[in-house]
């Protein structure tokens, strides 16, 4: 499977009657593209905004966060299964947007958390997406469509507007261009002295699921009860996941980026052989688990074949112990295994706030404290996507809004901070 | 730095404040203006940065028969010096020592919000007694490597001195690591940034397991203790049962105030009250942020299963049902916690005569 990824550095974007790429300036007709958004009848209006780093712009309510991308020529599908129809993802060109994200709002969310950022101030020092302009939208939908329903609009107008943003790059030569060429079933064949290696994939946890409904982030489905599954990295990169609706440090932006999935393509075939991946999910249930780690281990050693794997997890407590006996069963069968973990408080020893307890799982990465507390001072003059009273979740009392000078919160609240495919170099420390 | 000199106050026992050994450590509290003994090296490792302002003295009995009592008293005598740094011993391998020494920076740390630093031996009980907030530099076992060991408090003193107004990533307050400045862990986990990414890092200890080469993991899982499982219960018939749930189910308005997430508080309620049929979805509450909540409100049986203990009960098959319900909020809430509140709740079952406990979890 090749996917090759043609980058467009973008500089700065103004509102034209035509929308086009010329030189790093991106013109937009936001006509076109608010109707564009409007053709899905669940949605009434839409507010379109962009901010950059300094805006004295606070956002509320983000569902996601996305890199414009979409496909060129005639091999693949956008989105599949969520803007376009059902089709393989991970296989021929795309055009990517660098520097531009589209940050998918939600004003009329009942959620009690969501991700916010500020584009001054401390959030934009800390997120990426301080770094990055910012294609903010806020659709608003029809009195009549129930909330879910409407969730699932919001969350594909957000796609919509990425493949609209990328499309208007015509056709120049790009600034950059990353190739992801990896044929599993010949590697699987190839006789090589160096390492197997494989990655795991946690992608989900129905434990915040809003009213209990899972939300779709897998070729347009949900996956709650999925069974540990095969996928090609490639299908990873190019939409075929995406991140689910509370951002908590996994967005499509960042799923687009994925951390070990590009770490591993950078050191196949020289330090090791990059021999394919496992998805799975965090399970409610002990027998669900013990069932799925098993599966998962088999998938690695039996069919996969690999010396070794790199785990990663979601954000949550409970999903440790998932990760944790997939480590254990795959160590059981002689694979070498390194997880992720993130402390979920800031006292202590960080061996205390570990939430599983193996001899066999002794290669552990401690990704950041998503739940350290901070305290962000900033005084907004615009507020996206919400209102001044729009409610900043915070621990207790939950009495916190949008238009506060101080906010406390925890970092996963802030999109862009943490990176739970480990893109980020952000390490938890005892001190 | 400033050219204004910074004002260090130095604790230390009755033996380095050359009062007297073992036989004098019965005195209490004594205080002289300007450096005392290890005070000398400490003003002139400070080369110019910082005078030694005072030196308070205390005898090793004196001090650790009230230790919180006497930090307090020490913060009252050094107070009106408004010193910008604590330094306290070293204490080396002396147990009363570091258990004063410890209580003293803390006691600073956290009422005149200024740094303290001290110094132990790895093994002095000081250091399990008193982590905290306060510096605790790793020293050797006995005063014969006083300079050397000095030299490292000196360095981390100054380190914290010049950066205690720098602006730094994430919440860290930019203090060097235990690693760098040799001091044990104060028990903060805070975020910094490391020079790569997660996912560099989790591909070189991956070959480096692979190869069989040594690799340091981010962190070391800690060994629980080995609890065997009680001897069964012989005659449930006989039996009064318990029922203790980390749900988080309690009366709405959660009155006990349990937090949803790194809950310390237990509490009880009366089954036939709480559990009553006149109560609805409504007169309940989950206080827990780590599971969806909706199913056990819809009936509170599911969580704490009454309904069925009663049926049990009314056909003989259990003697009875202890009459309050143990209600806690378990979400990544620390081992030690738990446990403190584990060993409250099974002292009051025990002292009430329960048999057998039945633990609902999420």
């Amino acid at each position: 499977m090749k996917l090759q990824i043609e980058h467009f550095r973008i500089e700065s974007v103004r509102w034209s009657s035509a929308s086009r790429l010329e030189g790093r300036t991106l013109f937009l007709d936001i006509e076109e593209l608010k109707n564009h958004i409007l053709e899905d009848e669940r949605i009434q209006s839409v507010e379109i905004k962009i901010y950059r780093l300094g805006d004295k712009a606070r956002i509320v309510n983000i569902m996601d966060v996305i890199q414009p991308r979409c496909v060129v020529g005639d091999e693949g599908v956008d989105f599949p299964g969520f803007i376009g129809p059902i089709c393989l993802a991970g296989s021929g060109r795309r055009k990517s947007l660098q520097g531009l994200a589209v940050i998918v709002t939600n004003p009329g969310t009942n959620r009690k958390y969501s991700a916010f950022l500020d584009m001054d101030g401390k959030c934009a020092e800390l997120s990426k997406y301080g770094k990055t302009i910012n294609l903010c939208i806020a659709p608003v939908g029809h009195a009549d469509v129930p909330e879910t329903e409407f969730e699932f609009a919001v969350r594909r107008a957000g796609f919509k507007t990425a493949v609209y943003l990328a499309k208007c790059a015509g056709d120049p030569a790009p600034d950059d261009t990353e190739v992801f060429d990896l044929d599993l079933p010949s590697v699987s064949k190839e006789k090589s002295s160096l390492p197997r290696i494989a990655y795991y994939y946690q992608l989900y946890s129905p434990q915040h699921d809003h009213r209990g409904i899972s939300d779709p982030c897998f070729y347009g489905t949900d996956i709650s009860y999925l069974l540990p599954t095969i996928v090609h990295p490639n299908e990873v990169l190019d939409g075929g996941i995406v991140g689910h609706s509370t951002v908590r440090s996994l967005d499509t932006y960042t799923i687009q980026n994925h951390g070990v999935i590009k770490e591993l393509f950078r050191g196949h075939g020289k330090e090791f052989i990059f021999s394919g991946m496992v998805c799975g999910v965090a399970n409610m249930e002990p027998l669900q688990r013990k069932r799925k780690a098993m599966m998962a281990s088999s998938l690695l050693k039996n069919v996969l074949g690999v010396d070794g794997v790199i785990l990663t997890k979601i954000h949550g407590g409970m999903p440790h112990v998932d990760v944790a006996m997939v480590s254990e069963e795959s160590e059981k069968l002689g694979i070498k295994t390194v997880v992720f973990v993130q402390p979920l408080v800031s006292q202590g020893s960080l061996a205390a706030t570990s939430l599983f307890s193996s001899e066999m799982v002794d290669a552990i990465i401690v990704v950041g404290a998503t739940q350290e507390k901070i305290e962000i001072r900033f005084s907004p003059k615009e507020i996206f996507g919400g209102t001044e009273g729009t409610h900043l979740f915070t621990p207790d009392p939950f009495t916190q809004r949008a238009s506060d000078e101080l906010i406390v919160t925890e970092e996963f609240l802030i999109a862009g901070v943490h990176d739970h495919t480990g893109g980020a170099r952000v390490i938890a420390k005892e001190y | 730095m400033s050219g204004v000199k910074f004002k260090v106050v130095h604790y230390i026992n009755q033996f380095f404040g050359q009062i007297g050994g073992e036989d004098k450590a019965d005195v209490g509290f004594s205080k002289k203006e300007g450096p005392v003994g290890p005070g000398m090296m400490i003003e002139s490792l400070f080369d110019g940065w910082a005078d030694v302002v005072a030196t308070v003295i205390c005898g090793d009995n004196y001090f650790t028969r009230d230790v919180e009592g006497n930090a307090r008293k020490f913060i009252e005598m050094i107070k009106d010096y408004e010193p910008d740094l604590v330094i306290a011993g070293p204490a080396f391998e002396a147990g009363r020592y570091g258990v004063s020494c410890g209580a003293v920076c803390n006691a600073v740390t956290e009422e005149l919000k200024i740094p303290a630093i001290t110094g132990m031996y790895a093994e002095n009980p000081g250091v399990d007694l008193s982590r905290g907030n306060a510096f605790i530099i790793k020293t050797g076992n006995s005063a014969r490597n006083m300079s050397k060991d000095l030299s490292k408090m000196i360095r981390l003193a100054l380190d914290i001195l010049e950066r205690r107004s720098a602006d730094s990533f994430l919440t860290s307050d930019g203090i060097g690591s235990p690693e760098e400045y040799e001091y044990f862990p104060r028990g903060i986990i805070q975020n910094v940034l490391s020079d790569r990414t997660a996912a560099e890092r989790a591909v070189g200890i991956l070959l480096k397991k692979i190869r069989r080469e040594e690799y340091k993991s981010e962190l070391t899982l800690p060994r629980f203790d080995d609890i065997p499982s009680p001897a069964p219960i012989l005659d449930p018939a006989k039996c009064a049962i318990a029922v203790v749930s980390d749900g988080g189910l309690c009366s709405k308005g959660n009155d006990a105030g349990l937090s949803g997430r790194g809950n310390a508080v237990w509490t009880t309620y009366p089954i036939e009250d709480f559990f009553s049929e006149d109560k609805g979805k409504e007169d309940y509450e989950v206080v827990h942020t780590g599971y969806f909540s909706v199913d056990v409100l819809d009936d509170v049986n599911r969580l704490v299963p009454i309904d069925v203990l009663k049926e049990l009960v009314n056909e003989g098959k259990i003697g009875s049902i202890y009459p309050l319900y143990l209600c806690t909020s378990g979400n990544a809430t620390v081992a030690k916690k738990c446990q403190v509140m584990g060993e409250g709740m099974a002292r009051k079952l025990s002292e009430d005569g329960v048999d057998a406990v039945i633990l609902t979890s999420t």
